[in-house]
């Protein structure tokens, strides 16, 4: 049974992240999201399969509720996980492959976070300096040191437990079991492993609350609704042990992702654009984020509790709070529908 | 008889009345039947009613169901808002309604993740083990007063490549195992200084002996119902490892543990890998296990190879326990192919069909089988081993079968019976004891070869293309580096 579950947040887990290093809560989505993304680019170029990038994509979410957001630099977090999950996997990738690939990710001349385009301002002719992510010796020896100690980093914090379950070839399974829903096989499987992949990118970390079965029976049934398949009219998500309330959870979380998703590339850009001081790729490092703070008028904690804020926080009610977030991404979804 | 006068039969007042009697009392009975069942039949129609009511009600309420269902959950979510005005009965109702409905499996068990404690937890007792494979020593966990085994993953400061892999795999596979023979892992910690991870320490029950040193030291060899009794033993782990799709490739006596309550257990995963059942296309390196207790496939260069290699050390192992010395203790790669063959024969094109076609096959020379006929392993089997039972020598002889799809699996080997002959395995409890040196001396330095070390051989040499001059790269360059062993094990006993 072991290869069908996971270690789950705990409930203190969660709500410690909102408290952790006074970090605004959008300000941790917006790095949160913007560093998964990265992974997942960086999984591609690395030509690792999605089985591999996704479990790094769960072991960074997890690092993160362990370990505050600002101790090391986002994409030297998230190249430590995506080498470590390499590692282990059947498709081992040398350091040097890694820094090659985050140095491209990161320098101008990677699209990835560019500016999404618009009518008023079509899409720039897209640039490749080589120069842009020549990688000197001494700048791989320093990116190579930084590897290997946050990929200890992430070990100490998970206790070495990198297992991780991923719901896909459940989700496979599934649909076999339900024949696909009568419709076309590849088009229904296709949706649903958009929507589980999608949802490795929630800032409500479905990955670290739900059980792999609950994800991919909620992935089946939103796809199954968006390629409008007839679904057996009983409660067939009983079957694969989700009641109603997991399921329906996790069908409004997935399908909020994507207009939350729009939202954050939209906030990655502004934050980025405002302590813009050279060329550089599209993604946010800590600097931004201070930078970010500074404006705020709020105090620069490197993980450690900033007094004032945290006292203020503490009596924020924690229902009260949820409930306040829930209906706020209610409206975003009913807004955008 | 006579006709004149009235009939005997014929009516009469009498007859008359009496047929009015009768008749009436019939009406009577009739009429009492009719009301009767009248009567039933009003019952009847009262009870259907009845149940009609409740059929309509119990119909009213699945159609509510249903239509909560129609609904779907994204609109249950959707009315979150208004359920906080008025959400009590009805969410009652619906939970009730749902546990009615199904028990689901929940999956809980799997707990949750965290850092590391501090190796500090725990005081030293004494060394274990100290050498090429590291650091083994004996502890107590302060808080609990616990003892158990601390072993220092060794991590090599110029090796740029982080944290090893083998460790690494050796941790996740220890921790996902949940079996009486298999050792367990309790814990990893670390040292107090989080700053930078250097020292990591993995810390495991702690096992009074492991088998070699037992062999080593005992006078005489182990009775026929002990040797059973850490066979099955062996066989139920091995079995769980191999149903949970884990190789353990390398085993051997001195990484078998037992405590002094007579149970065995696995140790030492650093070579050990999950596996893909029947995958053509995943290659793996042959350079496991032991020499000396390594399968001819690997030693003939296969790089796809299963679960039937860690029986063929089993059956090496049972011979080692009938013995008390390493069945087939070869110099190198060639000498070790040699013995085997002396054991079990020369491979033939009918025992063992398509061994000629593993890479390093084209290098050997075998005598033809039309001009020397071999004997067969049984007998060969039995001239070594003859105070073997005949069970057990065909138990023995298939595990040593030279072709991996005629070795039993372990889950058939625990059904052989071998097991079920007299005399019977002993139990457990009965088991004798032995001094234990881990408990206090140091362990004197080991005579086996190591596992090879990973990475001494680079996948080049691991591939199909396997040319002659490459088996001298093995056979010969190779040593120096086999006595080194393996960077990490796991042998604290």
């Amino acid at each position: 049974m072991s290869h069908m579950i996971n270690p789950l947040a705990t409930p203190e887990q969660l709500y410690q992240r909102r408290s952790f290093g006074a970090l605004p809560t959008e300000l941790q989505d917006a790095i949160f999201f913007s560093t998964q993304c990265l992974t997942q680019a960086a999984g591609l170029l690395l030509q690792l399969p999605q089985s591999v990038t996704a479990q790094a994509n769960v072991l960074l979410a997890r690092y993160w509720l362990v370990e505050p957001m600002m101790s090391y630099e986002f994409s030297d977090i998230s190249a430590a996980s995506v080498y470590l999950t390499a590692k282990l996997s059947p498709y081992p990738r040398s350091p040097r492959d890694v820094a090659l690939v985050y140095n491209y990710l990161l320098s101008p001349s990677s699209t990835f976070f560019s500016p999404v385009p618009s009518e008023e301002s079509p899409p720039p002719p897209p640039s490749n300096i080589p120069s842009d992510y020549y990688l000197p010796e001494h700048l791989y020896n320093s990116f190579h040191t930084r590897l290997l100690k946050c990929e200890a980093r992430i070990l100490y914090s998970l206790s070495f437990d990198t297992h991780v379950s991923l719901p896909h070839p459940l989700a496979i399974t599934y649909l076999q079991a339900l024949d696909f829903l009568n419709t076309s096989k590849s088009t229904i499987s296709k949706r649903t492993l958009a929507y589980l992949n999608t949802a490795l990118l929630s800032p409500q970390m479905l990955y670290l609350t739900s059980q792999p079965n609950a994800l991919a029976v909620a992935a089946i049934y939103n796809a199954a609704k968006d390629v409008g398949a007839k679904m057996p009219e009983c409660e067939w998500w009983e079957v694969f042990d989700v009641d109603r309330e997991e399921l329906g959870f996790l069908v409004v979380g997935m399908r909020s992702v994507e207009g939350w998703g729009r939202k954050m590339r939209e906030d990655v850009e502004r934050m980025r654009a405002e302590t813009d001081r050279d060329k550089r790729g599209g993604m946010i490092t800590r600097r931004d984020v201070e930078g970010e703070l500074r404006r705020r008028g709020l105090s620069v904690g490197n993980g450690g509790h900033t007094g004032e804020r945290s006292s203020e926080e503490e009596p924020v009610d924690m229902e009260a709070e949820m409930a306040r977030r829930m209906d706020e991404k209610m409206a975003e979804i009913e807004g955008s529908a | 008889m006579t006709g004149k006068g009235k009939s005997r039969w014929a009516d009469s007042a009498e007859d008359a009345a009496l047929e009015a009697q009768l008749k009436k009392e019939k009406e009577e009975k009739k009429r009492l039947k009719a009301e009767k069942a009248r009567k039933a039949e009003a019952e009847r129609k009262k009870r259907e009613e009845a149940e009609a009511a409740t059929a309509a009600a119990q119909r009213q309420q699945q159609q509510q169901q249903h239509d909560d269902d129609v609904n779907g959950p994204p609109a249950k979510r959707r009315r979150l808002s208004t359920d906080r005005d008025a959400p009590q009965p009805q969410a009652a109702a619906r939970v009730s309604s749902s546990n009615d409905s199904s028990k689901l499996l929940r999956f809980e068990s799997a707990g949750g993740f965290g850092k590391c404690r501090s190796v500090e937890n725990y005081d030293k007792l004494n060394d274990i083990e100290e050498g090429a494979y590291g650091w083994v020593a004996r502890a107590r966990e302060i808080e609990t007063g616990k003892v158990v085994a601390l072993k220092r993953l060794k991590i090599d400061p110029k090796d740029r490549s982080g944290l090893p892999v083998t460790g690494l795999r050796e941790i996740q596979i220890l921790k996902d195992c949940n079996h009486r023979n298999i050792v367990k892992l309790k814990e990893v910690v670390v040292g107090d200084d989080t700053r930078s991870i250097e020292n990591i320490f993995i810390v495991l029950e702690f096992l009074e002996h492991d088998l070699k040193s037992i062999l080593e030291d005992m006078p005489e060899p182990f009775l026929a119902s002990e040797v059973k009794t850490l066979l099955l033993q062996l066989c139920s782990g091995i079995s769980y490892l191999h149903s949970h799709y884990i190789l353990h490739r390398d085993l051997k006596t001195s990484n078998l543990l037992l405590n002094n309550r007579g149970q065995l257990k696995i140790a030492d995963f650093g070579m050990a890998r999950y596996y893909v059942p029947d995958s053509s296309q995943q290659k793996l390196t042959q350079l496991v296990v032991t020499l000396w207790y390594r399968a001819p496939e690997l030693l003939l260069g296969s790089s796809k190879y299963g679960p039937e290699i860690d029986m063929w050390s089993v059956g090496c192992i049972f011979g080692e326990l009938l013995t008390r010395e390493p069945l087939l203790q070869g110099k190198n790669e060639v000498d070790e192919l040699t013995k085997i063959f002396e054991l079990c024969g020369i491979p033939t094109d009918d025992s063992w069909p398509g061994f000629r076609r593993l890479p390093n096959a084209r290098s050997l020379r075998l005598p033809s089988s039309t001009t020397a006929p071999t004997p067969s392993t049984k007998t060969l089997m039995r001239a070594k081993f003859p105070l073997l039972t005949s069970a057990g020598v065909s138990l023995l002889s298939s595990l040593l079968s030279l072709n991996p799809s005629r070795r039993p699996t372990a889950s058939e080997m625990l059904e052989h019976e071998y097991f079920l002959q007299d005399p019977k395995p002993k139990n457990e409890a009965m088991f004798p004891t032995f001094p234990s040196k881990a408990g206090q001396e140091r362990r004197r330095k080991r005579e086996t070869p190591n596992a090879p070390q990973r990475g001494a051989q680079k996948e080049g040499g691991g591939g199909i293309d396997f040319g002659a001059v490459q088996l001298g790269g093995i056979f010969g360059s190779g040593r120096e580096r086999e006595e080194r062993g393996g960077g990490f094990s796991l042998r604290m006993v």
